[in-house]
């Protein structure tokens, strides 16, 4: 694992009172979270809650109609390229030159992140091997699996070693060896110190093992954050798992009951 | 399952693909916003007007070749030179010639976005037999070229038979579905070739050779109107010679060439082989059995094309891989530099991409070619060759709002990276001057092998080279700054097409004003014509510079 950096000023991530809106349909309201030094944030939400949303205003996809956004201090409005030097990111979908190789794509984003070429080779083929992408590094990404085009971001976003890295649901599409490698990137990204991660998802089990903090949004709005033990305490309940945890606060738990019940007996 | 099961079906795949061909959906392209049944209608009616516009093309085609049957109206002296049934014949060659050229073109573009659309992948994990999806695939395929394949199989016999009578009209036919037959089963066999050494060609510099070598080949057809125009008189002068010669070998090779052959039936049936002159009765039996082979490739062709869509085009494609174990290097170069290679690369898997930037170097190269074809003595040939020039310029320029909207139509993700505007326009920049630079360095060449007056075309090339790149610079500055008033660091195209045209013009006006001064002040000399337009374009630039750089812009 590459040092941590030491010119960074301020937190990773703070967000303050950002609001998404698409025409008159807000995406995200309010939001304000932070994301500290040596810890893996996640953001937890069902579909359309606004975690992309989110994700996507702090890289520059979307811009905010209220709110800050700050990386290591710098606002990611006026200071945009500097801040988006200092991300590496992974997109919900795979966003990708269709018609270069994973290759070419690696190369065009270590010349426009400025890296050296043993510096961007050896990590490229460090991750290359831990994924087991050999020959697929020659291909045109639109012959590509989902899987292997993941694999691709997940190299591309750890290519300049970011101290910010911001993952919109980066496991989707992994088989379980690369799920596994990845949570122990991430682990080990974080233990060195003066990084931090933003770690979008919808499954449960796999933010309870890898978050320190968790914020869960709801159609746009933040309705919990904190460690799973001030969760617990939050909904008065010492033994609730993640996901008791979200459909409560989410306010969704008896819907979900409802729901199921509606479904009755499977037909066959 | 049936034909009409399985025309029923094509319908909402035809629906779908219609809709991604026009907002590239799955590329990663946002929609513009509105109702979606409203989006997808205007989908299915640019769809239609592009057949509609080709169908148009090939009707002008037709109707042209019958009135020149009809009225005789070409060159008296090629007329007197050449008999009527010869005549006829070759005018009729032209005419297939340009619709095979016409169709197969526009197979070669629609294939790719058939495949890209991924319509049938949808429909490949529902219970639907493999003969259904195989007549699926095939409707879809035929539908694309419908209306031109028709315009082909009506107009043809129809217009003939108004210029040569009915039964030259009905003679006719066989040619007309043989051109169609053969476009269609072409279109695939590139799409398919397309599919695995083109998009689907891994890296490395030996294919990256091949894939320009195709783009190039695929462009061919759109020069065949070009190239026929340029090679008719001497096709006619060739022709003149034969008749003179009476049957012969050389006769005998013409009459079994396609599709010559196929243009000989209407002649014939309005007036015998001896109408022809070149043809006596030893070599009617070669032509006969030439017609057998051709008409048997064809229907060959149509039984292939119905059992081959499938397999050729959807099913997945993977490009033989050798295993060698051995991981590539990464070479890094600068921002403005990558975004040129990015764009060279994306571009060599490309081909509407290809096109844009093989079409000011073919043109350069077909032009320069005519320039060195013309008399020594000709000075209308000097000026043809820095009328070349000039042309590319032009082309170069005008193409930059694509490469901005090729950039933006589907890659988001660019937008993640900390790639500033400036090095973006830097590249494109970079492109077209490039482009310009190989097709001046063509027509140089021309020039060069056939006048030996160096200096004068490369002083030209050069004083118009800062009016190219402020051409660039202005087109895409503008682009920048229209994108960032609408709060988006990139747009799609399709959100706002009329600003990526309308910006062209003055791209053109830069471009094109300095040899337009260069041509008013030649006539006091060419030392005077050169320097004033090079000093207009060196301002020019000096103008478009902060426009396209400064700021506000990137």
């Amino acid at each position: 694992m590459e040092s941590a950096p030491t010119d960074a000023n301020g937190v990773p991530l703070a967000l303050a009172g950002l609001s998404v809106s698409y025409g008159e349909r807000p995406a995200v309201q309010g939001l304000t979270l932070t994301v500290h030094r040596g810890e893996i944030y996640g953001l937890l939400g069902s579909n359309g809650a606004g975690k992309t949303s989110t994700i996507k205003s702090i890289v520059g996809l979307v811009r905010p109609v209220a709110g800050e956004v700050h990386v290591f201090g710098l606002d990611a409005l006026r200071d945009s390229l500097a801040v988006k030097a200092r991300i590496g990111y992974v997109p919900e979908t795979s966003m990708l030159y269709e018609a270069l190789t994973p290759r070419e794509f690696l190369e065009f984003v270590a010349s426009v992140r400025q890296l050296d070429g043993p510096t961007a080779t050896r990590r490229m083929q460090n991750y290359a091997e831990a994924f087991r992408l050999t020959t697929e590094l020659e291909e045109p990404i639109s012959a590509l699996s989902n899987g292997t085009r993941q694999k691709v971001l997940i190299i591309a976003a750890l290519l300049h070693a970011p101290p910010l890295l911001v993952l919109d649901e980066p496991l989707n599409s992994l088989d379980p060896r690369s799920v596994r490698i990845m949570k122990d990137v991430l682990v080990r990204y974080v233990a060195s110190g003066g990084r931090g991660v933003l770690f979008s998802t919808h499954t449960m089990e796999v933010a309870e093992q890898l978050c320190q903090r968790v914020g869960i949004l709801d159609r746009g709005v933040l309705r919990g954050e904190g460690t799973l033990a001030t969760l617990r305490e939050r909904v008065a309940e010492g033994d609730a798992s993640l996901e008791q945890i979200f459909l409560r606060l989410t306010e969704e738990d008896a819907g979900v009951q409802a729901a199921v019940n509606a479904l009755g007996e499977p037909s066959v | 399952m049936s034909w009409r099961e399985a025309f029923r079906l094509s319908q909402v795949a035809f629906a779908e693909l219609s809709f991604q061909a026009v907002y590239a959906f799955r590329q990663g392209n946002v929609l513009p916003s509105g109702n979606s049944g409203l989006l997808s209608a205007r989908a299915r009616r640019r769809v239609l007007q592009s057949k509609l516009v080709i169908s148009a093309v090939l009707s002008l085609l037709t109707v042209g070749a019958a009135a020149v049957l009809h009225q005789r109206s070409l060159n008296p002296e090629i007329l007197a030179a050449v008999p009527t049934g010869l005549f006829q014949a070759a005018i009729l060659t032209g005419l297939f010639s340009l619709d095979i050229a016409l169709l197969w073109w526009t197979g070669v573009q629609v294939v790719p976005t058939l495949i890209s659309s991924g319509v049938l992948t949808v429909l490949e994990p529902l219970p639907i037999d493999r003969r259904t999806l195989e007549q699926v695939s095939t409707v879809l395929y035929l539908r694309l070229f419908d209306l031109p394949a028709l315009t082909i199989l009506i107009a043809t016999p129809i217009m003939v038979g108004f210029a040569l009578g009915p039964i030259s009209g009905l003679a006719a036919l066989p040619g007309a579905v043989a051109v169609v037959a053969y476009a269609l089963a072409l279109s695939l066999l590139t799409g398919r070739f397309f599919l695995r050494r083109v998009q689907g060609s891994r890296g490395g510099g030996g294919r990256a050779v091949v894939r320009w070598a195709y783009l190039v080949l695929w462009l061919i057809p759109a020069f065949a109107m070009f190239a026929f125009i340029t090679v008719a008189p001497a096709f006619f002068r060739a022709l003149a010679v034969l008749a003179l010669q009476g049957p012969s070998f050389d006769s005998g090779l013409l009459a079994v060439a396609f599709p010559f052959s196929f243009a000989t039936l209407p002649p014939i049936a309005a007036g015998g082989p001896a109408s022809l002159v070149i043809l006596s009765p030893a070599l009617l039996l070669p032509l006969a059995v030439a017609l057998a082979v051709y008409g048997g490739l064809a229907v060959w062709s149509i039984v292939w094309l119905s059992g081959s869509v499938r397999t050729l085009l959807f099913l997945p494609v993977r490009a033989p891989v050798d295993l060698e174990n051995r991981l590539p290097a990464l070479r890094p170069t600068g921002r403005a530099r990558s975004v040129l290679t990015k764009d060279l690369r994306i571009a060599s898997r490309t081909p509407g991409y290809a096109f844009l930037i093989l079409l000011p170097i073919l043109d350069a190269g077909a032009l320069g070619l005519l320039t060195y074809a013309s008399p020594a003595a000709n000075p209308a040939a000097a000026s043809l060759a820095l009328g070349a020039v000039t042309t590319a310029a032009l082309l170069a320029t005008f193409f930059g709002p694509a490469f901005f909207a090729i950039e933006v139509v589907a890659y988001s993700y660019g937008r993640s990276l900390p790639l500033s505007n400036r090095s973006v326009v830097f590249g494109k920049v970079a492109l077209v001057c490039l482009m310009y630079l190989v097709a001046a360095a063509l027509i140089v060449g021309f020039s060069v092998l056939r006048f030996l007056h160096p200096f004068t075309f490369v002083a030209f090339v050069l004083a118009e080279l800062p009016a190219v790149l402020a051409g660039a610079f202005l087109e895409l500055g503008l682009l920048f700054r229209w994108a960032r008033r609408r709060g988006l660091a990139i747009t799609s195209l399709y959100a706002g097409a009329w600003f990526a045209v309308l910006v062209s013009v003055p791209g053109l006006i830069v471009a094109g004003t300095p040899p337009l001064l260069y041509d008013l002040f030649n006539g006091s000399g060419t030392e005077l014509g050169l320097t004033i337009m090079a000093l207009i374009a060196v301002a020019e630039l000096a103008l478009a510079f902060p426009v396209a750089l400064g700021r506000g812009a990137s």
